[in-house]
């Protein structure tokens, strides 16, 4: 039994929960366009499932996992994806930024609305790795004094 | 190549807020390549590149509009208004976008040396730039929510530049910019809100539009719209440091880094009077909102040169000037709402105030880029203990008394021109007392000017500082640049009121800019 | 009973604003500064709430037993666009949050205490 974290009931639980956490956290970021939600809240829910691991096993042991290169990349390229995605709406397709590159289909299905699926992925995976910088930010700094 | 050209002038505006947000997000990652290959300077370098190409996306954009006179509107996702979000470049934004980007060109070159000793630089020019994004994004949009959206971008960036020297007082200097700042940008909120559900739309020329209808029904204006009036003038008041809402401001001006106190006293201010003006006077035209400004001006413009008259340290006496010298922009630009169209005297005013705006975006971040380079080379700002630095520092001395014979309006420097001219207008609307006002504050503005240049310059050197040197030229070249425009606007002030002239025109004459917008759709 | 949205906002504003003035810890002004911000978006959400005069509005959500009517269904839902712009402004005021704890974490290193009024090195 290692020494951070809490027992080895909750941290198995853990384990099995994290998966679906995250991937309740990418539907809701998905189906932006048709229910309730979108970037900002999915993103709040794939970050809520990285602070469960945290609490669960302790910080350093979560760090391994999700570390400071991943969450420092998927922010930028999470950023990168939002202004691409508007680039290519002037470069390549003659339009004014953001014109809408994927065709907007009927109402109610998953793959319509134009650009509003990549957008809400692009600001989901953003808000996500952004919170968990902060969260790890704030509990790193009572180790270090 | 032409085709691509061609192409992107098309689409300058977005342009011009697209590359320092695309630049900023991508430098942390530049700094995590230039670790790999060992070379340091790296964002620095990549830094200066974006707020180069920033201000070079500005000068197409100003020569049609200053030149041609036209509004660039630029519609996002191809949607019309006001059903989507649109950019308008008209003379007033294009005003704020050149202060805007030309300061922070300044200020990143001033930073490769200031910097150099600091760690986390990736982060300095990540809000930086992103700050930069925030100033034209404010200045260009034509939707208000936007704006506020914009407006919080550069101060959520600005609150974490002032407290990146992590010392005490840099921390508390942050918080309560914070918390001040929060509050006033609720206010805004709360305006957009209260406008919102009076009319239902969030277009700014749409609500200029629908909001004179609203007041015209009621026979009157309504309570709850002189309430948002409030609000906003609250709201951005407190960003650009209007008494009584100036307490943060000397706080957080002393506690950041020289070059971004210079960039918050010349381009957040300036920028914040743009929103202010384009809010209140295309919003709210039917009431007395000269009177308002000139009353806050000459309180601002007092209150601010009396309690810098008693200042030790020199950043803290340079904010509570910049308070002073927010009053005579108020000043001019009240005086000019008095008249309303065509009335020749008020224009003056409005031009006045313009001008001055131009002006104290020149010569207030030169002041702070020069007591950058004194807190470079001598580690304190406290006026009592330094002195006699003009021989050591000779590019400094000299760069620093140009700044302040200009902010005190001595000819022929621009300070001068754009004084003169809100003197001029006060005897002219037959209130010669403003003028009088105006003349003992900027009597007051001398006094603790020249007791600032002398503490600091001349006298005997104290002993610990007999091996100062010159600061190095990245730091001298922007200092040099802002003091020749000091010299160039003050003996040409022609070309500064050219510059200046197609600012007044969207705030008096609503109707080019709601025709350009709104495209001819009426609904 | 529309009438109770907008004192229940205005009061919650003016809560957080008491909060901001009184309190002698650092946290409590933050706690106060949130009770602030959630006061003008309670009163945002309810301007939308109002603005089409309808008996019992819907969520405006379309699912399929409002697809072959969508006029009908755009004049008895409530307005969506506050609520979009509550959720921009909920984001910002996170990372205000973020930012403003962040820093009171380092006061508290800094100083030992989270009283404001004893964190007073600039004057004048």
């Amino acid at each position: 039994m290692s020494k951070s974290g809490m027992t080895m009931i909750v941290k198995t639980i853990v384990r099995l929960l994290f998966p679906v956490l995250l991937l309740f956290g990418a539907y809701v970021v998905i189906h932006g366009h048709l229910t309730p939600g979108g970037g900002f809240p999915g993103g709040v829910i794939i970050a809520t499932s990285v602070v469960m691991l945290v609490l669960a096993y302790g910080y350093l042991e979560s760090k391994e996992v999700v570390g400071d290169i991943q969450t420092e990349t998927l922010e930028s390229f999470g950023a990168l994806m939002l202004i691409v995605l508007g680039l290519i709406g002037v470069l390549i397709l003659g339009g004014n930024f953001f014109t809408a590159a994927l065709p907007l289909g009927e109402l109610g299905a998953l793959f319509s609305g134009g650009n509003l699926p990549i957008l809400n992925i692009g600001v989901g995976i953003k808000v996500g790795a952004g919170m968990v910088t902060i969260v790890y930010a704030m509990i790193s700094f009572r180790g270090e004094e | 190549m032409m085709w691509f050209a061609a192409r992107i002038s098309e689409h300058l505006p977005i342009f011009a807020v697209a590359i320092p947000l695309l630049g900023g997000f991508v430098t942390p990652l530049i700094g995590i390549l230039g670790e790999r290959w060992s070379s340091i300077k790296a964002v620095d370098y990549f830094a200066l590149i974006i707020a180069v190409l920033t201000f070079l996306t500005m000068i197409p954009l100003a020569r049609g509009v200053i030149g041609g006179g036209e509004i660039f509107v630029y519609e996002l996702a191809g949607r019309i208004p006001p059903w989507g979000i649109s950019l308008a470049v008209d003379g007033l934004s294009i005003l704020a976008g050149l202060i805007a980007a030309g300061i922070t060109l300044a200020v990143v070159i001033f930073s490769i040396g200031f910097m150099k000793k600091e760690e986390g630089l990736d982060k300095y020019y990540l809000l930086l730039l992103i700050m930069c994004a925030g100033m034209i994004g404010i200045s260009f949009t034509a939707d208000i929510f936007n704006l506020y959206v914009f407006f919080e971008i550069m101060s959520i960036s600005s609150y974490a530049l002032v407290a990146y020297y992590r010392t005490g007082r840099s921390l508390e200097g942050s918080f309560k910019y914070l918390i001040m700042g929060t509050i006033g940008t609720v206010s805004i909120l709360w305006g957009i809100a209260i406008v919102y559900g009076a009319v239902g739309t969030l277009n700014i020329a749409d609500l200029s539009v629908r909001l004179v209808a609203v007041s015209e029904i009621a026979a009157g204006v309504p309570l709850s719209i002189i309430f948002a009036l409030a609000l906003f003038v609250a709201g951005f008041g407190l960003k650009i440091g209007m008494v009584p809402l100036h307490a943060w401001l000397p706080d957080a001006y002393q506690a950041a880094p020289a070059p971004i106190s210079a960039v918050l006293a010349g381009g957040t201010t300036v920028v914040g009077v743009a929103a202010l003006l384009r809010v209140t006077y295309l919003l709210f035209d039917a009431l007395a909102i000269g009177y308002m400004f000139i009353g806050l001006g000459l309180i601002t413009m007092v209150i601010g040169s009396f309690i810098a008259l008693v200042q030790e340290d020199l950043k803290r006496l340079l904010a509570y000037s910049g308070i002073s010298q927010m009053g005579y922009i108020l000043l001019g630009v009240g005086l000019g709402g008095l008249g309303g169209i065509g009335v020749s005297e008020a224009i003056l005013g409005f031009e006045g105030g313009m001008f001055h705006l131009l002006n104290n975006a020149i010569y207030k971040p030169l002041l702070f880029l020069c007591a950058g380079a004194v807190i470079y080379r001598v580690g304190t700002s406290n006026m009592e203990e330094i002195g006699g630095l003009a021989k050591k520092m000779p590019v400094t001395a000299a760069t620093f008394l140009i700044g302040v014979l200009a902010l005190a309006g001595i000819p022929p420097l621009n300070g001068f021109a754009s004084k003169w001219l809100i003197y001029v207008t006060g005897v002219q609307v037959n209130q010669p007392i403003l003028t009088v006002i105006a003349v003992v504050v900027s009597g007051l503005t001398l006094a603790y000017l020249l007791k600032a240049f002398t503490m600091v310059f001349l006298g005997p050197v104290p002993a610990k500082f007999e091996n100062v040197g010159k600061v190095p030229v990245s730091l001298q070249i922007p200092m040099l640049a802002l003091a020749a425009l000091c010299i160039v606007f003050g003996i040409l002030p022609g070309l500064g009121l050219e510059l200046v002239g197609p600012a007044w025109e969207p705030l008096f004459d609503h109707v080019p800019y709601v025709e350009a917008v709104l495209g001819g759709v009426i609904p | 009973m529309f009438p109770l949205h907008y004192p229940v906002a205005i009061l919650m504003f003016l809560v957080g604003v008491y909060c901001l003035l009184y309190r002698r810890n650092l946290i409590k002004m933050v706690i106060g500064l949130v009770l602030l911000t959630d006061g003008v978006h309670l009163f945002l959400v309810s301007v939308g709430y109002n603005i089409r005069n309808v008996e019992n509005p819907i969520p405006p959500i379309l699912t399929e037993r409002w697809l072959d009517s969508i006029p009908e269904f755009a004049a008895q839902s409530v307005d969506p666009l506050p609520q979009v712009l509550v959720l921009t402004s909920i984001v910002i005021d996170i990372s205000i949050v973020a930012l403003a704890l962040s820093l009171v974490i380092y006061i508290y290193n800094k100083y030992g205490t989270l009283n404001p009024h004893e964190i007073r090195e600039l004057r004048g």
